[in-house]
């Protein structure tokens, strides 16, 4: 996947391959072949053309049109992942609410989950010089309907996991809420920060960066994106 | 933020407007290019960060420069999952940060700003 002479370690490297499988793979509320499709149309999105013109527009909402790329997946859907692959800063709880009472709350989580954590693995590759991965063959067979986690209503726009309030030496509790965000799905939980994971940590990273260092980058990419958490 | 949280620790002052205010600097070892690096990849300027990771590899060394974008990467994915949950704060964050949010500018962030500007 990554050429060896780059400084990448043992673990990242492993978990993108596993990520890459994952994302094929069924889950809780969609096939294999339904969550490769949301991976390829991530992807198409980068070089939209409808996508390009909200973008630049005062208010992404006012701009109708078609999303560039040939796919199977309903407008709604297509329209969401577009928006959260190109221009996640100009998300609104009122887009959201229109969304998920098509698609549903735990299939809108997991797509997130499918869409971010390939975010992830495409951009490390492009930063280092690299195309982004082929996704593999989808697996075969149906949603598998896991039963959904156990969440609580706290104050995110999707019911988010119940979690102790103990506090971290971090100054974040425990699990803090970014952790709990896409609780109604754990496997997309599980996908996610299975991910994220060897890219950083909140405490003692294992990276050649200080933590001062690494805060700093994230803070940036957070302004960046305009990101308020 | 949690470069506050880092600065503390340390005990150095960081510059927290640094990080919405790309003219400024907030004194993090190595800023120039850990600045550069992050920018280009977060706007996906990939023939000008070709350029740069070469640079930085030499004045800063390789690991540190992929190291930066292998946290720019992660970061990219989580600020989206933010996002699309309208995930809050946390409490004891919300309460801390206050002050400074409204300081650094993060407040033209929060989602209800978000809903009068956008909806």
């Amino acid at each position: 996947m990554y050429p060896d002479d780059l400084p990448l370690s043992e673990a990242l490297r492993n978990t993108h391959q596993k990520t890459l499988a994952k994302i094929v793979s069924p889950g809780p509320h969609w096939s294999g072949s339904e969550r490769r499709a949301m991976a390829e149309s991530a992807r198409a999105a980068e070089h939209c053309g409808l996508c390009k013109t909200r973008k630049t527009a005062l208010s992404p909402l006012g701009v109708e049109g078609h999303h560039d790329g040939a796919t199977t997946l309903a407008p709604t859907l297509l329209d969401a992942i577009h928006r959260i692959r190109t221009d996640p800063g100009r998300l609104t709880k009122r887009w959201f609410e229109a969304v998920a009472a098509e698609i549903g709350e735990g299939p809108y989580v997991e797509m997130l989950s499918v869409v971010n954590s390939l975010v992830i693995v495409d951009t490390l590759h492009r930063c280092l010089g690299q195309s982004p991965p082929a996704l593999p063959d989808p697996v075969a067979g149906g949603p598998t309907g896991e039963p959904a986690g156990d969440v609580v209503e706290a104050g995110a726009w999707v019911p988010i996991a119940r979690a102790p309030r103990d506090m971290a030496d971090t100054g974040l509790p425990v699990v803090p809420n970014i952790v709990r965000a896409m609780g109604l799905v754990p496997k997309a939980v599980e996908l996610f920060f299975g991910t994220f994971r060897p890219h950083y940590a909140l405490k003692d990273v294992k990276l050649s960066l200080s933590q001062a260092q690494a805060e700093y980058v994230a803070s940036r990419v957070s302004a960046m994106n305009e990101c308020f958490y | 933020m949690l470069l506050r949280a880092s600065g503390q620790k340390e005990n150095r002052d960081y510059d927290l407007t640094a990080v919405t205010h790309g003219e400024r600097r907030s004194g993090v070892e190595q800023e120039d290019w850990l600045k550069r690096l992050t920018e280009e990849a977060i706007r996906g300027e990939w023939t000008a960060l070709a350029r740069t990771l070469d640079a930085a590899s030499h004045a800063i060394g390789r690991e540190t420069a992929v190291d930066c974008l292998v946290v720019a990467s992660a970061f990219n994915g989580i600020t989206r999952v933010a996002d699309a949950t309208g995930i809050p704060l946390d409490e004891n964050t919300e309460a801390a940060t206050k002050q400074m949010r409204a300081a650094v500018g993060l407040d033209a962030f929060a989602y209800a700003a978000k809903s009068a500007r956008f909806d």
